[in-house]
């Protein structure tokens, strides 16, 4: 099953995974040794990583190394300042009706008394 | 948030959103926005939208019962475009109320076909600072991420065009 990118990090795993490769390439006894899961979860979740396209993995001799990938970064960071933009446009109606109500009740409290 | 044994960095990109604004205004004038009828009716909901009030009880499991209806052409349109009817009955309820501080309205999202039904919830904090009042609304995320962005992606065009017709957005 693909996994769409929040998907994919909503394991508390993974993002421990994604914090340890942020530091640069690392193999995955570095990948255990820093985030502290055992060889079979990170070996599980990196597979799930490089699958969503988080990680790419280059092999170096006898080693492999698993490196982050922009692309679905970027896919988030465009959905939030997406979700972002929603929240501060409802935010300018909330500041626009304050306004109204204040301008409002000051217009009552200038009219002339009948 | 008490759990703070996970750092920022590995909290989860679409746990929260927080937006903080401050107003030159009273915290009960804010307070009145979110907590009375003509307030809610005044600014919820994106633009486009507007809002009629069913119900709002102003009290800790109150109920927050809303028709969310879009009015403007382009809301129309785009409710259209992502299959969702331009109006809808939305129900929910304050989970935390402390007046002028703290206000926890949960909305059950219920309306989507194909999606079990979820709790979407917001917190709101009021802070007074002179003669000025720190509003910090932090907005959890909807649990159907696929939704949400066709949503997002569904205002966009909209937004944009009547940000140019106003000018920007306002602070």
């Amino acid at each position: 099953m693909q996994l769409n990118p929040f998907e994919t990090l909503a394991d508390p795993t993974r993002r421990r995974i994604v914090e340890a490769l942020r530091g640069g390439e690392r193999q995955v006894g570095e990948i255990v040794d820093q985030a502290g899961i055992h060889q079979s979860g990170v070996s599980r979740h990196l597979r799930i990583l490089h699958e969503s396209g988080f990680v790419s993995v280059r092999p170096d001799g006898q080693r492999r190394l698993y490196a982050l990938r922009p692309g679905p970064f970027r896919e988030i960071d465009a959905w939030l300042a997406g979700y972002r933009q929603l929240w501060e446009a409802r935010l300018d109606r909330f500041g626009a009706a304050l306004e109204k109500r204040r301008r409002d009740r000051g217009a009552r409290k200038k009219e002339p008394r009948k | 948030m008490t759990d703070t044994s996970m750092s920022a960095a590995t909290e989860t990109p679409q746990a929260v959103l927080v937006i903080e604004r401050t107003y030159r205004a009273r915290v009960q004038e804010l307070w009145d926005l979110w907590t009375t009828k003509s307030g809610f009716e005044s600014w919820w909901g994106p633009r486009g939208f507007r809002v009629e009030v069913r119900a709002l009880e102003a009290r800790v499991g109150g109920a927050l019962e809303y028709d969310m209806i879009a009015d403007a052409p382009d809301a129309i349109a785009a409710m259209k475009r992502i299959g969702q009817p331009v109006s809808h009955f939305t129900h929910g309820r304050f989970a935390e109320f402390e007046p002028l501080e703290r206000l926890t309205p949960v909305h059950m999202i219920d309306f989507i076909s194909g999606v079990e039904p979820y709790d979407h919830t917001i917190e709101v904090d009021f802070h007074a600072s002179g003669d000025s009042a720190r509003m910090v609304v932090t907005v959890h995320p909807h649990s159907d991420p696929h939704w949400t962005k066709m949503a997002v992606e569904g205002f966009q065009s909209q937004l944009t065009k009547l940000d140019a017709r106003f000018g920007g957005p306002g602070r």
